[in-house]
């Protein structure tokens, strides 16, 4: 890398040649406020808080767009600059509802922070009267145009990383609002709800319906984590305050999503309001009764033994869980499975990475807007930047409106053929594809890099755990184990004379159980997930489970001590 | 030496800056060394002396013809006006009415609230009318230290007079500057 010499603040710095004047005084540990930059996003230039004097030029000039050029010398916080600075937030502060006091990012916003690094004490021009809009069409959080300072930070993230292109600005000068679509209520338009726009938003005017007010950021605590929403496994941030989780975040810096979430792993799990299982329950005459964990484990332990077995697991379960529970059945003799299965890979398998890269995208059998969401994001990002999408899939395929060919199983050869031509084709295969479309693709063996989305979070877990997958309904056994934690199985009884659930919410498999053994959610164990590239990543217990609730590990052992198993 | 005149009074308001003004504790036998605290909501003399005070200090914001007296009349007997919380500094939460049609609110105060019965908007020459907005204190007369803060805390309140006793205009920064 060439370097250039430059002066800021009197510090002489060997900058990178093409940097901006914000990124050399950054990496120098210089601090210049922003506030429509963001480090994930295209610099923009719209708020103006980052202007600098730069000698021989004219004109203040915004740090984080200008590129450092041979001998510049920058001055961050002269007396102009500050008094620029200022001004910028006088008006920011005039020309919407900034009462603070009201206000649910009170404590966390950017621009309330750099308002009080300029001791802003008083508002020098008119307040503003007209109540704007407040959108609260989407489900999940809420757009206050009162609050908002235009820094179309949403409206870059919504571009740029989800490539879903859903907000825009109307109007202009003062009338400029943040739009979805062709001005419709955000709830009504190509939103995902994804949660990005809120998630670099600088101010309250995206508000999270289930973090507001919630705590702030010195009250709350984060941890880094694995999103076991699908098989993607992106990383996230846990927020959580008094053992309650007050919003999950994506993490900027994990390799699979680079700060990317999905509606499934940014929002679902704070809406989840099943009911807990918070004590070991046994069916007596029909009805289930709690009793202590001495009791339930004991009858467990005793219709393990000697009958016809099955086990299930959810594939939410950790790779820690999954080793436990093999030992625990393998010398049980039990008919043993997985709750998911794998995608079929005839070539190199690839990486998410890969899509960016790929000039020819063929997505089979996937719906990348309903599953896998967050890798549909990249591959509508490849095709914004010129690849081309061949899908094989029904006609109602959520990324329809991205692909350049959309066919059936029945005409997937032709693109097949197609994809082979490319010089860097990727394959996005769904799980439990037909057979026939399976074979069709083997001429693309050697050829292309093939990505499986598995089904289960952690189908490859449970493979490497030496479980077989399945889809669930096939065991039959005068005894099943099922060990679902917090997933939503379906699994159906299929005969069985005494059902053990493992479950963390009261559903349809505590209902046919005879005994229930309280579970952990995900948040609330450690352990590793491996997802659908084969990353081994790591689970980070956010909370601690409610009292008389053991950890899943914790009971195998139990179980397997009662039986006199040495494992 | 003689004492320095103190004059407070409020406005639109919900006392929660006077609350806070007492929260400085034990410091007030120390601010009483150097202050005579004149007239206030909360003691018995409720009217700045004619005579004048030198420092004025306004909570709460100008929401009707009665505060635009108060206001008037504490900027013309005082020589230092402090505008203390948020709402004597930006308007505040009072300005949360600017947002609504002034009868519908009018309405739903004294009309539609739940426990009223056949009630009616008062609006007897007597009493004070409302302003067309709700407005902060320096816009209706200038203010010569603004101390945001919904309320501003014992801390950033002691502050500001400290500075003013030993001659200096308060900046502040750090925690003294809050908005909420
Ligand atoms: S968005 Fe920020 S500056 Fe505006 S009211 Fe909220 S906290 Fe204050
Ligand atoms: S909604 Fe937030 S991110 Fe979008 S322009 Fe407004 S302030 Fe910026
Ligand atoms: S939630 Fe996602 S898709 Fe919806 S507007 Fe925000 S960034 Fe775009
Ligand atoms: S794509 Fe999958 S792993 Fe990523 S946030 Fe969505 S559900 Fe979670
Ligand atoms: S941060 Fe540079 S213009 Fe907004």
């Amino acid at each position: 890398m060439t370097k250039v010499q430059i002066t800021i603040d009197g510090q002489k710095i060997a900058a990178e040649a093409g940097s901006t004047v914000l990124e050399a005084a950054r990496e120098a540990g210089l601090d210049i406020p922003t506030l429509c930059h963001h480090p994930a996003l295209s610099n923009w230039g719209a708020c103006r808080i980052c202007l600098v004097e730069i000698e021989r030029q004219r004109a203040l000039q915004t740090a984080c767009t200008f590129p450092v050029t041979e001998g510049m010398v920058v001055h961050t916080e002269s007396e102009k600059v500050v008094a620029a600075r200022k001004f910028v937030l006088q008006l920011l502060f005039s020309e919407r509802n900034h009462y603070c006091m009201y206000c649910q990012m009170s404590g966390d916003c950017e621009l309330q922070s750099l308002a009080y690094r300029y001791g802003l004490t008083e508002w020098p021009y008119p307040r503003p009267v007209e109540p704007l809009a407040v959108d609260a069409t989407r489900q999940y959080f809420v757009m206050d145009h009162n609050r908002c300072i235009l820094c179309r930070r949403c409206v870059r993230a919504c571009a740029e990383l989800v490539a879903n292109h859903t907000l825009g600005v109307r109007e202009r000068g003062i009338h400029s609002m943040i739009t979805a679509d062709l001005n419709v209520p955000m709830g009504e338009s190509s939103c995902i709800q994804c949660g990005t726009c809120l998630q670099v938003c600088p101010t309250g005017a995206l508000m999270d319906l289930k973090s507001a007010y919630r705590g702030r950021e010195t009250q709350v605590e984060r941890t880094r984590s694995t999103c076991v929403g699908c098989s993607i496994g992106c990383g996230i941030e846990l927020v959580s305050r008094a053992n309650h989780l007050v919003r999950i975040e994506g993490d900027w810096d994990a390799e699979v999503n680079k700060g990317l979430l999905c509606v499934v792993g940014r929002f679902e799990p704070l809406f989840d309001d099943r009911q807990r299982v918070t004590q070991p329950l046994v069916r007596r005459r029909g009805l289930l009764e709690p009793c202590e964990w001495d009791e339930a484990l004991g009858l467990v332990a005793e219709k393990l033994s000697g009958d016809s077995l099955a086990a299930l697991i959810t594939t939410r379960a950790t790779n820690e869980t999954m080793t436990q529970f093999g030992r625990l059945f393998r010398s049980l003799g039990a008919e043993m499975a997985a709750v998911g299965s794998l995608a079929p890979a005839p070539g190199a398998e690839g990486r998410l990475t890969d899509l960016a890269e790929a000039d020819v995208i063929l997505v089979v059998g996937a719906d990348l807007k309903k599953d896998h969401q967050v890798a549909g994001a990249f591959v509508r990002r490849a095709v914004d930047r010129g690849a081309r999408l061949a899908l094989v899939a029904d006609a109602d395929n959520g990324l329809a409106s991205y692909a350049t060919w959309h066919v059936g199983f029945d005409q997937m050869d032709s693109l097949v053929g197609m994809a082979a031509q490319a010089s860097r084709p990727v394959v996005v295969c769904a799980a439990d594809l037909p057979a026939e479309a399976e074979a069709a693709l083997a001429p693309l063996a050697g050829k292309a890099s093939f990505l499986g989305l598995s089904r289960g979070s952690n189908s490859r877990g449970a493979v490497a755990a030496g479980l077989p997958l399945s889809r669930g309904g096939e065991a039959s056994a005068r005894v099943l184990y099922i060990l679902a934690e917090d997933d939503r199985l379906h699994i159906p009884r299929n005969g069985a004379g005494f059902v053990v659930a493992q479950a963390s919410y009261v559903g349809p498999l505590t209902d046919m159980a005879d005994v229930v053994l309280p579970a952990p959610i995900w948040a609330e164990q450690s352990g590793h997930v491996t997802n659908t590239e084969g990353r081994v990543q790591s689970v980070q217990a956010a909370l601690t489970p409610p009292e008389n609730v053991w950890p899943t590990v914790k009971v195998l052992k139990t179980l397997a001590g009662r039986l006199n198993l040495a494992l | 030496m003689t004492k320095i005149k103190v004059a407070t009074d409020w406005l639109e308001a919900c006392a929660g800056c006077h609350m806070s003004f007492l929260d400085i504790d034990d410091r007030i036998l120390e601010l009483l060394k150097h202050v005579e605290l004149h007239s206030t909501p909360i003691t018995d003399l409720k009217h700045p002396p004619e005579e004048g005070v030198d420092v004025g200090i306004l909570t709460g914001a100008v929401g009707n013809t009665h505060q635009l007296e108060v206001a008037r009349r504490m900027r013309e007997r005082c020589k230092i006006l402090i505008a203390m919380g948020d709402c004597a500094t930006f308007g505040g939460i009072c300005t949360m009415l600017n947002f609504f049609d002034k009868e519908e609110a009018l309405r739903r105060g004294y009309v539609e609230t739940e426990s009223t019965v056949e009630g009616r908007i008062p609006r007897s020459e007597e009493i004070a009318r409302p302003l067309e907005k709700v407005l902060a204190v320096d816009e209706v007369v200038p203010v010569d230290v603004h101390l945001p803060g919904c309320p501003p805390s014992a801390d950033a309140i002691w502050f500001v007079l400290t500075e003013l006793l030993a001659g200096r205009m308060p900046v502040l920064a750090g925690d003294n500057l809050k908005y909420d």
